[in-house]
């Protein structure tokens, strides 16, 4: 899912080919986005249009060539001439009157001549890894293989694969080989899969009639010289110093004879937009700012010694169990330092929770792009891959973390506490000096695992993301200033972390601290037990069997098996009484039904169900089955297929407590469901106990650094 | 020992008086700190000039009556006017065209007064806790209206500002004024910086400075009368000010109600940054801050 959809898009029809565009936000000044084309297309900004779009009016287009702008193959629609009026009509079409050009690579010389021919729509100019002619050195490979562009190789190898014949008939290879030399940063799996991607979105007959365009009305050397030297508009130009592509040495060159500022990335590559977003954003920013002359706002700052105590809470959005948890541990935190001040930074579900509770949500989390929107279109089916999943939520959380840093950037915060706040611990790692104030980390499991069905090459992208976290936890001990793992030593999966890694047990012990489990409730005693069944009118005489399925409409396939599986076990078990909870995305009137079943869209404090059931249907998500651990109800948990969460870490964690019975969805029909449910339904269980101090022993552990 | 010493260290005359001032630094930027109240003199800068002298050209100077200036006891030579004249004479004396000028306290009117008169020497105002009546403040009409009057016998607070007391207990209403200037606690180092300054003059100098005109020649003496009509004099003038102004006010400021420097801001279409929990002083209580801020400023006007 994007992290913010832009609020206009169209196209234009020019003299036969489409030339897309998009606008994000509002504002006085406008930026407009200019990608190299036909290699890539618009998304290759993606991480920086959201946090930008805030604000300013951001327009992005689709060079021809790629994305949702036309294809043509024929050279002479790849022209310089062309590219620039393309850029024109995009200006004219959004009615925009001047803006800052933003460009990545070659997009750059069409950038600089679109300023030449129209210097009175252009407020400045930010030009990323620019791919200017005639200015700086070029790389020795593209002197090499333009020699042999024409040629039919006969085994081509490494940089020769920069050649007519393999575009045409070995596109995907000379584009791997191509972004694979780009992203010289380590842990760069996810931007070379995107790059790959976009560039796919075109062929190697549009590559080639963009590459051999280019030559069709190039400048000759002196004149594209006088052209920038004449450069009389704000320029940045921001370049990474191991760029494979564009020397660092022509960025330099074109800031010197522009007369702009020049901003080196140390240790990046051509993709310093996409592998350093943050790095890039802030450059972008106060450029704009610079240049636009945007006034200081009026504001406060407040003495050190007159500030009271605060602190940022974030609480993950993805799922609702670590809402109750993060407030048991907020209210614990509030027992023992009674002059703290904590403000929340989350979004839906989670707000309505804290809303719910009296808690001060900070309003920034409305800007916020929605990470559990994204993880229900991720999941189809009873099936989520939740490794991938976050891969592909990478646009979402730079966009937040830009969100998050705009919040603690003056320094206003003691300490920001992350429960699983993935954006802020992996950004404040890669960013390191824009850390503020104290930073606790909280997580339920470490350690990304493959699924089975992954095959190697997932287990080679779980082991790189672990290796990424070792690394930086050991170059930058100081981001985290304590790491709490809501467990036991014992919940730590026994596994390694990847080939040459360390064992993932060996490693939580000695980087975290543990709270034990936190449920964020007390289960019931006998006594209470059997009030609360009377409240909730479970009669004495029944076998109630609660199903829920969570906030997200995965559940759906899993309520319709088990639903199913009703009349089946109720023939056995007369008693049964069948309690579905359908939750907000899926309608109940759209699902079968039996007498002794109900069905409800939304139950108050479920938990209280949950409690004092006799039988429990659940998936295998870590909050509810830790719950039926934890008041000792007999339950059957379907780990959501493709999960390593749920299949690998809460089904270890379960064992230790002896608790729940693991079923697998694709393997159990409704009559095997049926039979498991008689099976169990009214079981007295013999789980280890839950502990009840966890929330008291993460807030002490907290409260140390406040 | 001073964190910086100044390059250039000399003195100017400007009708008959002489003015020390100091230059610091180089740069194609120009900042001027004025003077303030004579009772303190251009060391009250001593947090600033180190910093900012690394970026630009720095510029301080003694108003009359203290430091190494003359001890004038002509009522005209501490009008808001005169005062505006001796920046401009100094700025000349260091061949200086334009700069971005900073007042503190009665410094903001001298620096509004320098803004309007002289508009092409000012490429930007920062306003720091300015002495300008632009708010209510029944205390201060209190204060005004004892000023002249015999002081009680056992005086208590703002008692002490009152010239006799002056003339009879200088040091003592010196230590007391310090400690409202300085109320954020721990202030020890900067009541007796303030106090060791103001030992550098006197009563006779200070007497001299209550009894001049501010503005023009309606007649109002700002320390000890008529506010309603020194109110719309300087509204007035801040209203006709043209270039950049940053006003910087803390809300604790017991000398001049942070609505003051609100509503300066406002009339002069600048900017407002509120120091919470500061008094009237920052640059000296809260000088890291104080620095940033005025360095971004300066950066915005003059970069």
């Amino acid at each position: 899912m994007r992290a913010s959809p832009p609020h206009t898009t169209s196209v234009i029809d020019r003299e036969g080919v489409d030339v897309y565009y998009e606008v994000h936000g509002t504002g006085a000044t406008t930026l407009l986005f200019v990608p190299p084309a036909p290699i890539t297309h618009s998304q290759i900004f993606k991480a920086q249009v959201p946090y930008l779009a805030r604000h300013y009016r951001v327009i992005t287009m689709d060079g021809r060539g790629n994305g949702k702008s036309g294809r043509p193959t024929d050279k002479h629609d790849h022209t310089r001439a062309k590219n620039v009026a393309d850029m024109l009509a995009v200006f004219d079409a959004t009615a925009t009157d001047t803006a800052v050009l933003v460009g990545h690579c070659s997009a750059n010389w069409w950038c600089v001549e679109f300023a030449a021919r129209h210097r009175d729509r252009v407020a400045g100019f930010v030009a990323i890894e620019p791919g200017v002619p005639f200015i700086g050195p070029v790389h020795q490979h593209w002197i090499d293989t333009h020699e042999t562009w024409e040629a039919v190789l006969d085994d081509p190898q490494g940089w020769q694969l920069n050649n007519r014949h393999v575009y045409l008939t070995e596109h995907r290879r000379w584009v791997q080989w191509f972004f694979g030399q780009q992203l010289v940063e380590p842990h760069s799996t996810k931007q070379f899969e995107d790059a790959v991607e976009w560039a796919l979105e075109s062929t190697g007959e549009v590559l080639v009639a963009g590459d051999e365009g280019i030559a069709i009305d190039l400048p000759d050397r002196d004149e594209f010289h006088r052209l920038c030297a004449a450069i009389d508009y704000p320029v940045a130009v921001i370049h990474g110093d191991a760029d494979i592509c564009q020397t660092v040495e022509r960025g330099r060159e074109f800031a010197e004879l522009a007369g702009g500022e020049l901003h080196i990335i140390e240790g990046g590559g051509h993709l310093t937009l996409a592998r350093d977003p943050v790095k890039v954003n802030h450059i972008i920013k106060q450029f704009v700012d610079r240049i636009t002359g945007v006034p200081m706002q009026s504001h406060m700052w407040t003495r050190g010694m007159s500030r009271a105590k605060r602190v940022l809470y974030l609480s993950s959005p993805i799922g609702l169990g670590h809402a109750r948890r993060d407030l048991a541990i907020a209210q614990e935190l509030r027992q023992q330092r009674p002059e703290v001040e904590i403000e929340w930074l989350a979004q839906d579900p989670v707000t309505t929770v804290l809303e719910a509770e009296g808690e001060r949500v900070h309003p920034a989390s409305e800007w916020l792009a929605s990470e559990s929107g994204h993880i229900a279109s991720e999941a189809a089916g009873h099936d989520l891959h939740c490794f991938q999943a976050l891969r592909r939520m990478d646009e979402i959380l730079v966009a937040n973390f830009m969100i998050l840093q705009e919040v603690v950037e003056d320094g206003g915060y003691d300490l920001i506490v992350g429960d699983e706040a993935w954006d802020v611990d992996y950004y404040w790692h890669e960013n390191p000096e824009l850390k503020r104030g104290s930073h606790v980390w909280l997580t339920d499991f470490v350690g990304y695992l493959p699924t089975p069905e992954g095959g190697d090459h997932e287990a080679f992208l779980t082991a790189d993301y672990n290796a990424e976290m070792i690394e930086h936890i050991a170059r930058f001990p100081r981001i985290r200033d304590r790491a709490i793992f809501v467990g036991n030593p014992d919940d730590v999966i026994p596994e390694v972390f990847g080939p040459d890694l360390p064992k993932i047990r060996d490693w939580t012990e000695a980087h975290f601290e543990f709270s034990g489990y936190i449920t964020g409730f007390t289960p019931p005693t006998a006594e209470e037990a059997a009030e609360l069944r009377e409240t909730l009118g479970f009669g004495d005489d029944e076998k109630v069997c609660v199903v829920t399925v969570g906030g997200s409409g995965v559940g759906r396939d899993l309520l319709e098996k088990t639903i199913e599986a009703f009349p089946l076990a109720k023939r056995e078990v007369p008693e049964l009484r069948m309690i579905a909870v359908a939750g907000p995305r899926i309608d109940p009137a759209t699902l079968p039904t039996h007498p002794g079943l109900e069905v409800h869209g939304y139950v108050d404090r479920l938990y209280r169900h949950l409690s004092v059931c006799d039988l429990a249907v659940v998936q295998g998500g870590l909050t509810t089955t830790m719950e039926l651990t934890a008041a000792k109800r007999p339950f059957l948990y379907f780990p959501l297929s493709r999960h390593f969460e749920q299949n690998f870490h809460v089904r270890h964690r379960l064992d230790q407590y002896g608790a729940g019975t693991h079923m697998e969805y694709a393997t159990t029909d409704p009559d095997a469901l049926a039979e498991a449910m008689v099976r169990e339904v009214g079981r007295a269980v013999s789980y280890r106990d839950v502990e009840t101090s966890g929330a008291h022993r993460a807030a002490s552990l907290i409260a140390e650094l406040v | 020992m001073r964190a910086r010493y100044p390059d250039v260290a000399a003195t100017v005359e400007r009708d008959g008086l002489a003015l020390g001032y100091e230059v610091f630094g180089e740069g194609d930027t120009t900042v001027l700190l004025l003077p303030t109240w004579t009772i303190v003199h251009s060391r009250f800068w001593k947090m600033q000039v180190p910093y900012l002298s690394r970026h630009y050209q720095v510029v301080t100077y003694d108003g009359p009556g203290n430091g190494r200036s003359d001890r004038s006891v002509d009522p005209s030579r501490y009008a808001a006017d005169a005062y505006a004249a001796d920046a401009v004479a100094v700025l000349d004396a260091c061949g200086v065209d334009r700069a971005v000028v900073v007042g503190l306290s009665m410094g903001g009117q001298y620096g509004a007064r320098m803004a309007t008169l002289h508009q092409e020497r000012v490429a930007g105002l920062v306003l720091v806790g300015p002495a300008l009546p632009l708010a209510p403040d029944p205390d201060r009409a209190t204060i005004a209206d004892n000023f002249l009057r015999p002081y009680p016998e056992n005086p208590e607070g703002w008692d002490k500002y009152n010239l006799a007391y002056w003339h009879d207990h200088y040091s003592d209403f010196a230590e007391f004024f310090f400690s409202q200037i300085f109320c954020e606690p721990h202030s020890t180092k900067a009541i007796e910086d303030a106090v060791g300054w103001a030992a550098e003059t006197g009563p006779d100098v200070l007497e001299a400075e209550a009894m001049r005109t501010p503005v023009g020649a309606d007649g109002t003496r700002a320390s000890v009368a008529a506010p309603e009509t020194a109110s719309e004099v300087w509204s007035q003038v801040l209203g006709d000010i043209d270039c950049p102004v940053l006003v910087i006010h803390g809300t604790h400021d017991r000398i001049q109600p942070h609505q003051a420097g609100f509503e300066a801001a406002r009339l002069a279409g600048g900017e407002l940054v509120t120091f919470e929990g500061s008094g009237h002083m920052p640059n000296v209580r809260d000088p890291i801050r104080f620095n940033l801020v005025l360095r971004e400023f300066v950066e915005r006007v003059a970069g």
